[in-house]
């Protein structure tokens, strides 16, 4: 064996490592080639459709399955490519469908809060106003809701669940002891008052709350907001507007209610502050409807015996909305079976599959809602009687995702020294 | 039976020497060198570091002079300092319509947080390393127990003391109640927080810092320890006089780890703070940039605080490393 071929051998690898490098890097930036495409191109027999949701456990995962069953027995033709990504409350999943899209690989839809929060893909959306948004679904769904489905004026997601924000949840027996009863409760500062009683009459704690994350105090000051400015003044915060005033009020409310928490309440989780309604150690929770999930889900704690929700006093005519909803993404994998999925989703049997699981109510107004439970039943009256729809803060249908950041970052210096004044500069200082 | 890569080495070794006697130069030469025929073993390693670490690094410098923001794609055309300029005075750049505001607060809490905790842990490593290098009974029981906590996730570590800090049930403030104090908010406390997270950390890492010393101790011979005790010099002038002294090495390497452990407290501060959102008083740079990056989509400008965040942990690193080397200790 002479030295020649060994050489030759040696540079043979090499150059079948390049051409085998360079063939992968091509293979990298190949994903950009179909990226001018508007996306109806002929997908031709693609239909996989791949769903990314962070629903993988408990009632969301049971009724994501529910929807996708019903869907499938319409269309037997269509698979999914489901795919949950975990992580609490879909701040995870937002990453990494971002990061395919800056990849340039969108999924067909995924669980998105519509609203303002549109604006965090923004670009990356299809109009579906001529396939998906018939007038069948715009004459069904309330103008809350739809307006939510727009992005720029164009109609770009289904509205899959309602979750309502402005709820006082109580427990019966606390309250009986107390002698306090709910309904009665007419203002934010009616519940600080009934807190006081509870207070002093029970053992009980009066308001259980979570303040070691900011999302539970965002939602309970824009409740309380939206109760004392009214829908106008609500608006106009949303809409960059805010009176100063009216937003340090509601903040020295929140204050106020402050005295009524569990003492170690920046120690607990929401669970924990919601268990303590379940168990009788606390009367009141403010929280989205999901946390009569929880309820259901227990034991010998029945709606309308053990437990009740009233309208957050000085909301009543509002429902407080929270949605879910299933955006057409541009460039889509799987054109023709999206919206067919997404068309299902704008159903009332679709939406009532979906809702009986997870607990919230359909967004459309012409449901059958029997099959929900009776607290559902009541919540769906209550949505459909309600004079105004307007969008949650902190869930951040209300604002663009920015300023939702600025937003938490004055309540996280909030739940640190409780000053409501501060606080309140930075409040409407978030829109500039 | 002869090994075929030994022939083969003594061939080329022989036509190197002839080579090398004739002094010609052909084509063959340079591929000849070790280095060039040690590269199948350097050369990949090589590539993939510089690819995905400094490379990677190299990328997010120039990303961060770019505007990008939002989906899309980056325009590396004009690249200006703009992102720096916001970061360090504030104001309303070009890609936003909202004020930024400047990192001075989260940027201070970092070295508060990588100061105090790799100092605390360095000195309550060596005291225990000391302590357990006595020669003592279940010596090895002692090393499992302290260095255990090393072994949990930030995740489980900050449930823990999120219920350790609990102002009615936590240990902490039982054992400050039974000698008279308290109870006492720690968690949303806006004095206490950083202090807070920075005893967690101390109480997780301070074991591996007792780890790396004790491997230090074991190093020096006992002919040190004798002679100092045969000139009569007192236990604590012999170990801060001829111990300690010898431990440079470990120090550097223990404080390297734990400056890299204490920038990753986000995922402390995430489990405990359940999100983004610990509060000005214990916001750190890591979780303002996830907050400008992930919340915002504010690419370019998280880029910025990440190199920020990069030069700090260089900075502090540098100095240590220099030194070493200057010595020839690395």
């Amino acid at each position: 064996m002479s030295n020649k071929p060994t050489k030759l051998s040696r540079r043979t690898v090499l150059t079948t490592t390049g051409v085998a490098a360079t063939t992968g890097l091509a293979g990298c930036s190949g994903g950009s080639d179909d990226s001018d495409g508007s996306g109806d191109g002929g997908d031709g027999g693609a239909n996989e459709l791949e769903l990314l949701h962070a629903w993988s456990s408990g009632d969301g995962n049971a009724a994501i399955a529910a929807l996708i069953e019903g869907f499938q027995e319409e269309h037997p033709d269509v698979e999914f490519a489901e795919e949950p990504v975990d992580g609490a409350a879909r701040s995870n999943l937002d990453q990494v469908v971002l990061n395919k899209l800056q990849a340039n690989d969108p999924p067909s839809t995924f669980q998105l809060w519509p609203g303002k929060n549109l604006a965090k893909f923004d670009g990356a959306y299809e109009d579906i106003e001529d396939d998906v948004w018939t007038d069948d679904l715009k004459e069904n769904y309330l103008a809350g809701p739809q307006e939510q489905a727009q992005y720029n004026g164009s109609y770009v997601s289904v509205p899959l669940n309602i979750h309502r924000i402005n709820n006082l949840f109580y427990n019966t027996a606390v309250l009986d002891e107390a002698g306090v009863d709910p309904t009665s409760l007419s203002s934010a500062s009616d519940v600080v008052s009934a807190c006081e009683t509870i207070a002093a009459e029970t053992d009980a704690v009066p308001f259980a709350h979570q303040t070691s994350g900011t999302w539970s105090t965002v939602q309970l000051w824009e409740t309380i907001l939206l109760g004392q400015a009214g829908i106008d003044g609500y608006e106009s915060f949303i809409n960059g507007n805010g009176d100063a005033e009216q937003v340090q009020t509601a903040l020295e409310s929140v204050v106020e209610l402050s005295e009524y928490y569990p003492s170690d309440s920046s120690s607990i989780t929401f669970t924990e502050a919601n268990t303590m309604v379940m168990d009788g150690d606390a009367a009141f929770i403010h929280q989205g409807d999901w946390a009569a999930g929880a309820y259901s889900n227990e034991d010998g704690f029945n709606y309308g015996e053990d437990w009740g929700q009233v309208t957050y006093p000085g909301t009543s005519g509002s429902y407080l909305l929270n949605m879910d909803s299933f955006p057409y993404m541009a460039n889509n994998p799987s054109p023709e079976a999206t919206r067919q999925f997404l068309s299902y989703c704008g159903t009332a049997e679709g939406q009532v599959l979906f809702n009986a699981e997870k607990g919230s109510i359909p967004p459309r107004s012409d449901a059958d809602v029997s099959a929900l439970n009776q607290f559902q039943q009541d919540q769906y009256e209550d949505f459909n009687a309600a004079d105004n729809q307007p969008p949650s803060v902190e869930h951040g249908l209300a604002v663009s995702p920015a300023v939702k950041t600025n937003i938490s970052d004055a309540f996280s210096s909030f739940l640190e020294n409780y000053d409501a004044a501060a606080t309140a500069d930075a409040l409407t200082g978030a829109f500039n | 039976m002869r090994n075929p890569l030994t022939v083969l080495k003594r061939r080329l070794s022989e036509h190197r020497e002839v080579r090398t006697d004739g002094g010609t130069t052909s084509a063959g030469s340079i591929l000849d060198r070790d280095s060039v025929r040690s590269a199948p073993f350097w050369l990949p390693p090589f590539l993939l570091i510089g690819l995905f670490i400094y490379g990677a690094i190299a990328w997010n410098i120039v990303l961060s002079l770019t505007d990008f923001q939002g989906l899309g794609t980056p325009d590396y055309s004009a690249l200006d300092f703009e992102n720096y300029v916001v970061a360090f005075f504030g104001g309303t750049p070009s890609w936003s319509e909202l004020t930024v505001s400047p990192i001075w607060n989260s940027a201070w809490n970092t070295v508060v947080l990588m100061v105090s905790f790799s100092v605390v842990c360095l000195a309550l490593g060596l005291v225990l390393a000391i302590l357990v290098d006595q020669e003592i009974r279940f010596e090895n029981t002692f090393r499992t127990i302290y260095l255990l906590p090393m072994s949990l996730s930030f995740v489980v570590t900050a449930k823990f003391w999120l219920y350790m800090y609990n102002v009615e049930t936590g240990l902490v403030n039982l054992f400050l109640g039974a000698v008279g104090v308290g109870p006492i908010e720690i968690v949303q406390n806006p004095d206490l927080k950083l202090a807070a997270v920075a005893f967690a950390l101390i109480w997780q890492f301070s074991g591996y810092a007792m780890i790396v010393y004790l491997a230090g101790l074991r190093a020096i011979p006992t002919s040190h320890f004798e002679a100092a005790r045969v000139d009569g010099a007192s236990t604590v002038r012999m170990y801060w006089r001829v111990i300690i002294p010898q431990l440079r090495t470990a120090t550097v390497s223990a404080l390297v780890v734990l400056t890299v452990f204490s920038l990753k407290a986000f995922d402390f501060l995430f489990s405990m703070y359940g999100g983004y959102q610990p509060g000005p008083s214990a916001d750190i740079l890591a979780t303002r940039m996830v907050r400008e990056a992930y919340s915002n989509g504010n690419w370019a400008y998280g880029s910025a605080i990440a190199v920020i965040l990069f030069i700090m942990a260089l900075a502090i690193v540098t100095p240590y490393i220099y030194s070493q080397y200057k010595r020839g200790e690395l």
